[in-house]
């Protein structure tokens, strides 16, 4: 539930400037206050969540993002399905879906679904693996802030969610037509759709104050 | 009614990025920087509500060729047949596979619709300064936040399609230009919603003026 002080502009004057939230919605002024177990903070003018407890440590969030770059080359290296027809089969992967579409002017939805289904995924991890890894050792990586400011702004177009579903959604569909085996590819994709959006749960904040207790 | 300070009001000033909170000295003007990541700071986003008109009259536009021209060919033993996205939820309505024609409707005819309408409710309030259910206004821009990329499934159905079924003499399938179009209404929608700032139903039609 809502976690935060009522902000009164008398408590706010007191209040250093670190100690506060901004509704990135609304503008609302917030004191940011240490959230419990399960505990999520709302903006009490527009209930925008401000900000959400979790318990992660940077060791379990690396061990997350290791797991999820090693499902990302499973189901990168391995067909997502099968068909079969009179004993010849084709496969697909996600990186070969968008390749096949690129010449003429399907060319322009393979890049939208090349960048949004695999590069951007891939980047995200990528960031993350090495924001954590030097974390891990207590130390800022290289170009900190320009790669935070990235994954911020690369997060809205990351689908790999997206990508499942419609992988799903074509397996039925083709399955009235023709034999489909759903392959490893598909499992995989669908464990790192599930780590992604956890790892996607982690605040801003976090990131940002990541070290800063320290230094 | 809650009475919650503003940033704007209380002299603050937070990052859009990084969500660093600053007192503000003078107006910023976009050659001052967040002292945490280095972005421009500024207010509220400069030309917010005509940029995301701009992205929603295209993304508008682009919709109609969508839903006219086909998106898919699939050929097979009984000849060739091109459809349209309709086209393809009311075959898949037909066949009986109701849930998937429920769920392709929804990403590609309700999603769009719904983004449509409920930026042009926004654009229209926010032009009227109107101070008429704030709190459920900006619910509505999270929802269109939220379901913006799911657009996108159809795209893929299509790739994944195309991509399988290459068998000369038994079944063949190719994407067709409506998808194109269909693409461009979902990059243009989510840009529109990315450049819609939500402060600006809350800074119009308030008592102190803004």
């Amino acid at each position: 539930m809502a976690a935060l002080d009522s902000p009164l502009a008398a408590s706010l004057l007191g209040a250093g400037t670190r100690d506060l939230l901004v509704c990135p919605h609304c503008d609302a002024v917030h004191r940011a206050v240490v959230l419990g177990r399960h505990e999520v903070a709302a903006c009490i003018a527009c209930g925008r969540v401000l900000a959400r407890h979790h318990s992660l440590s940077v060791d379990q969030l690396l061990a997350l993002t290791v797991t999820a770059a090693l499902l990302f080359m499973i189901a990168n290296s391995y067909p997502l399905m099968i068909i079969e027809v009179g004993g010849m089969h084709t496969e697909t992967t996600v990186w070969g879906a968008a390749l096949l579409m690129l010449h003429g002017w399907a060319a322009w939805p393979a890049a939208v679904l090349g960048v949004s289904m695999f590069m951007l995924p891939l980047l995200q991890i990528a960031l993350l693996l090495w924001v954590l890894a030097f974390a891990r050792f207590g130390r800022r990586a290289p170009g900190f802030g320009g790669l935070l400011v990235l994954l911020h702004r690369s997060r809205p177009w990351s689908m790999t969610e997206v990508f499942l579903l419609g992988a799903l959604v074509a397996i039925v569909k083709l399955s009235s037509w023709v034999h489909v085996t759903p392959s490893i590819g598909i499992w995989a994709l669908a464990s790192l759709t599930i780590l992604l959006t956890i790892l996607s749960m982690v605040e801003p904040r976090f990131w940002w104050t990541l070290l800063q207790a320290e230094a | 009614m809650t009475a919650a300070v503003r940033a704007i009001d209380a002299g603050l000033l937070a990052c859009r990025t990084c969500g660093l909170v600053m007192a503000r000295r003078s107006a910023p003007n976009p050659r001052t920087f967040c002292p945490r990541c280095a972005s421009a700071l500024l207010e509220r986003r400069p030309r917010s509500a005509e940029t995301t008109l701009a992205w929603l009259v295209a993304g508008v536009i682009l919709y109609i060729p969508a839903n006219v021209l086909p998106v898919i060919y699939v050929s097979g033993v009984g000849g060739g047949e091109e459809s349209t996205i309709l086209g393809g939820v009311l075959s898949f309505w037909r066949s009986g596979s109701w849930d998937i024609a429920v769920l392709i409707f929804t990403a590609s005819v309700a999603v769009p619709t719904t983004k449509f309408l409920a930026l042009g409710l926004l654009l229209w309030t926010v032009h009227r300064r109107s101070n008429w259910g704030r709190r459920q206004r900006t619910a509505l821009y999270r929802l269109v936040e939220f379901i913006g990329y799911w657009s996108m499934l159809d795209v893929v159905v299509v790739a994944l399609t195309a991509a399988l079924l290459k068998f000369k003499a038994l079944g063949t399938a190719e994407p067709r230009l409506g998808i194109v179009f269909f693409c461009g209404v979902v990059v243009t929608t989510m840009i529109a919603a990315l450049s819609f700032d939500p402060r600006l139903i809350w800074d119009m039609g308030s008592s102190d003026g803004h």
